[in-house]
C-alpha cells in the first residue's frame, strides 16, 4: 500500500478525492449526501454554505474526524480508513474557528504539537522533542510572525494570534493539504484578511492544498481558486469564483427571506 | 406587581421546590430515628461548657516532645499514604475518565473498583489491615491509601472529564496517539483540579491519620485517645491545638499553590 509520505505533491495523483461519500448520523440526520468531488493538488478550495450545511462535516470527513458512512475518501491517493487515519492525519493540517489550542500550553509547545505524529514513544509524553523540531516550530512561529510570543502561555494571546499559532501548529506538520473549518469566524475584518492572506502565501509558496470554508462570499471570491457551495448536505455548487452569481447564491443559500430553517438544521 | 418566574408556565421548575419539599419530609420523617430530642438539646449547652471548662488548664509542656514526635510521625504517615494514593489514582483515574478510557468496559470496572475503595471509612480499612500486618503505622498507612485512591481516582476522572474538547479535537485531528492526546491536551487542563485535589487529600489524610490511631494504626490519634481515656486535659489542648495549627497551614499552602497553577 502506498503510504501518504510518498504521494508527495505530485500534480497525476489528487489531493483529495471523494467518491460517492456521504455521512449520516445515527439518529437518520443526513448531514451530507453522497457526493464526489476531486481537488487536485496545490488548489485554494473555497467551501460556502450556510450553518448547518454540511461544512464542518464535510471538513471532519477528510480526515476521519467523523467517519464517512458511505462511500470512498483518499488524500494525496491513500483510502482513508482506520489504518491509514494517522498517517493520513500526520501530512493533514487543521485550522479550526476556535483555534482549538492547548490554552494552559505555550506557544511554542502548541506548534510542536504538530510533530506529535512523527514522534512515537515515550519522550513526545513528556513533552520532549529532539532539536530539529524545535528548528521546525521556530521556523513555523516565525513564518507567522510570532517568534517573540513563543514562551507566553496560548490563552494570554489575542484571537488573530492564536489563529496564527494555530496555522503555526499546521505548518509544523510539514503537511500536503490544510483543512480550515471557518477559520475567520470568530475574527474583525482586519484580522481576517491577514489571516487568508496568510493562508493563500502558504498555498502559492508551499503548493499545500488548502480548503477553507467561509461565510463571507467576498472573501471566497478574492482567495478562493475554486467554490463549492453545500446546501442542506447537498452538492449544488461547483465552479471558479467568478460564476457565483445571484442563482448560484440562491442555490447555496436558498431564495431570500425564505422560511426559517428546520430545527434539525440549526442543531447540524 | 405579579412574580413571574422565567419558564414556560410561569412557576418555578419543578425540581427547585419538590427537592427542598423532600429534604424537609424526609427531615420530618428521620428526626426521631436519631432521637433528635428538644429536652437533651436544651441541656447541651451546660454540659459542653462544663466539657470546656475543663480544657482551661496549664498545658502539660513536658509533653511538647513526644507530641512533636507524634505529629511528626502522623504527617509522615498522611504525606506517604498520598504520595502512593496519588500514583495510584493517576492511571486509575485515566481509565475511569469517559473521554481518556480505552474502552466502556474498562471505565466501568474501574468506576465500580473505585467506588468499592471509598465506600467503608479508613478507620474500617485500618481495622482490617492492622489485624493482617499488626499495629503500627504501616496498615494505617495503607488503609488511608486505599480510601484515597478510592476518591482521588474518582477526582481525577472527573477534572479530566471535563477538559474542554475542543484542543483535544486539535491534538486528535494531527494525528497524535492516545497517549499523546492525554499527555498534551487531557492532563494540562485537568492540572489544577489534579494538584487541588491532592493537597486536599494531604490535609484530608493528616486530620484521618489523627483518628487512626484509635485502632492501633500508629499517629498521634492513639496519644488523643489515651489523653482522652484518662482525662488528660493539659494534654488534650496541646494535641487539639496541633492538629489544628497544621491543618491550617496546609490549607494555605494548597490556596498558593492553586493559585500559581491556574494563573501562572
Amino acid at each position: 500500500m502506498k503510504r501518504p509520505d510518498d504521494a508527495g505533491p505530485e500534480t497525476s495523483v489528487p489531493a483529495i478525492e471523494l467518491v460517492d461519500v456521504g455521512k449520516r448520523y445515527p439518529n437518520g440526520f443526513v448531514a451530507l449526501a453522497p457526493l464526489s468531488l476531486a481537488v487536485p493538488a496545490g488548489q485554494f478550495l473555497g467551501v460556502l454554505g450556510a450553518s448547518g450545511a454540511g461544512k464542518s462535516t464535510l471538513m471532519r470527513v477528510l480526515n476521519g474526524l467523523a467517519p464517512a458512512t458511505s462511500g470512498e475518501v483518499r488524500v494525496g491517493g491513500v483510502t482513508l480508513g482506520p489504518r491509514t487515519q494517522r498517517a493520513i492525519r500526520a501530512r493533514t493540517g487543521m485550522i479550526f474557528q476556535q483555534f482549538n489550542l492547548v490554552g494552559r500550553l505555550n506557544v511554542m509547545t502548541n506548534v510542536l504539537t504538530g510533530r506529535l505524529s512523527h514522534r512515537r514513544g515515550l519522550p513526545s509524553l513528556l513533552h520532549l522533542f529532539p532539536r530539529d523540531d524545535h528548528d521546525i516550530a521556530h521556523e513555523a512561529l516565525a513564518r507567522v510572525g510570532l517568534v517573540e510570543k513563543a514562551w507566553e502561555r496560548a490563552d494570554r494571546l489575542s484571537g488573530g494570534q492564536q489563529q496564527r499559532v494555530g496555522i503555526a501548529r499546521a505548518l509544523a506538520q510539514q503537511p500536503n493539504l490544510i483543512l480550515a473549518d471557518e477559520p475567520v469566524a470568530s475574527l474583525d475584518p482586519v484580522t481576517s484578511a491577514e489571516i487568508l492572506d496568510l493562508l493563500r502565501a502558504i498555498n502559492r509558496r508551499d503548493g499545500i492544498t488548502m480548503v477553507v470554508s467561509l461565510h463571507q462570499v467576498d472573501y471566497v471570491r478574492r482567495y478562493a481558486d475554486r467554490v463549492i457551495g453545500l446546501h442542506r448536505g447537498e452538492l449544488v455548487f461547483d465552479d471558479v469564483p467568478g460564476r457565483l452569481d445571484a442563482a448560484a447564491l440562491e442555490r447555496i443559500y436558498g431564495p431570500r427571506r425564505a422560511a426559517p430553517p428546520e430545527p434539525a438544521d440549526a442543531l447540524a | 406587581m405579579r412574580w413571574r418566574s422565567p419558564t414556560r408556565s410561569g412557576f418555578p421548575p419543578a425540581g427547585l421546590w419538590l427537592a427542598p419539599a423532600g429534604i424537609v419530609v424526609a427531615l420530618i420523617v428521620t428526626a426521631p430515628l436519631v432521637e433528635v430530642d428538644v429536652a437533651r438539646l436544651a441541656g447541651a449547652p451546660r454540659k459542653l461548657v462544663e466539657f470546656l471548662g475543663h480544657l482551661v488548664v496549664m498545658p502539660d509542656w513536658d509533653y511538647l516532645p513526644d507530641l512533636w514526635q507524634k505529629m511528626r510521625e502522623t504527617l509522615e504517615m498522611s504525606f506517604l499514604a498520598t504520595v502512593i494514593a496519588t500514583a495510584l489514582s493517576l492511571p486509575l483515574g485515566v481509565l475511569a475518565a469517559r473521554n481518556a478510557s480505552p474502552h466502556p468496559a474498562v471505565f466501568h470496572a474501574v468506576r465500580q473498583l473505585l467506588s468499592v475503595m471509598r465506600a467503608l471509612p479508613e478507620l474500617v480499612w485500618a481495622l482490617v489491615f492492622v489485624s493482617a500486618l499488626g499495629l503500627g503505622p504501616l496498615p494505617g498507612i495503607m488503609a488511608m491509601a486505599f480510601v484515597t485512591v478510592g476518591f482521588m481516582g474518582k477526582a481525577f476522572a472527573e477534572a479530566i472529564e471535563v477538559a474542554d474538547p475542543r484542543p483535544v479535537e486539535g491534538v486528535t485531528a494531527l494525528g497524535a496517539s492516545r497517549g499523546q492526546v492525554l499527555s498534551f491536551a487531557l492532563l494540562p487542563q485537568a492540572m489544577p483540579d489534579l494538584v487541588g485535589t491532592t493537597v486536599y487529600v494531604l490535609d484530608h489524610n493528616v486530620r484521618a491519620a489523627a483518628i487512626l490511631g484509635l485502632v492501633g494504626a500508629g499517629g498521634i490519634g492513639y496519644d488523643m485517645v489515651m489523653a482522652m481515656r484518662l482525662f488528660e486535659y493539659e494534654r488534650i489542648v496541646l494535641i487539639a491545638l496541633a492538629i489544628y495549627v497544621v491543618v491550617t497551614l496546609l490549607d494555605r499552602l494548597s490556596d498558593r499553590l492553586r493559585a500559581r497553577l491556574i494563573h501562572g
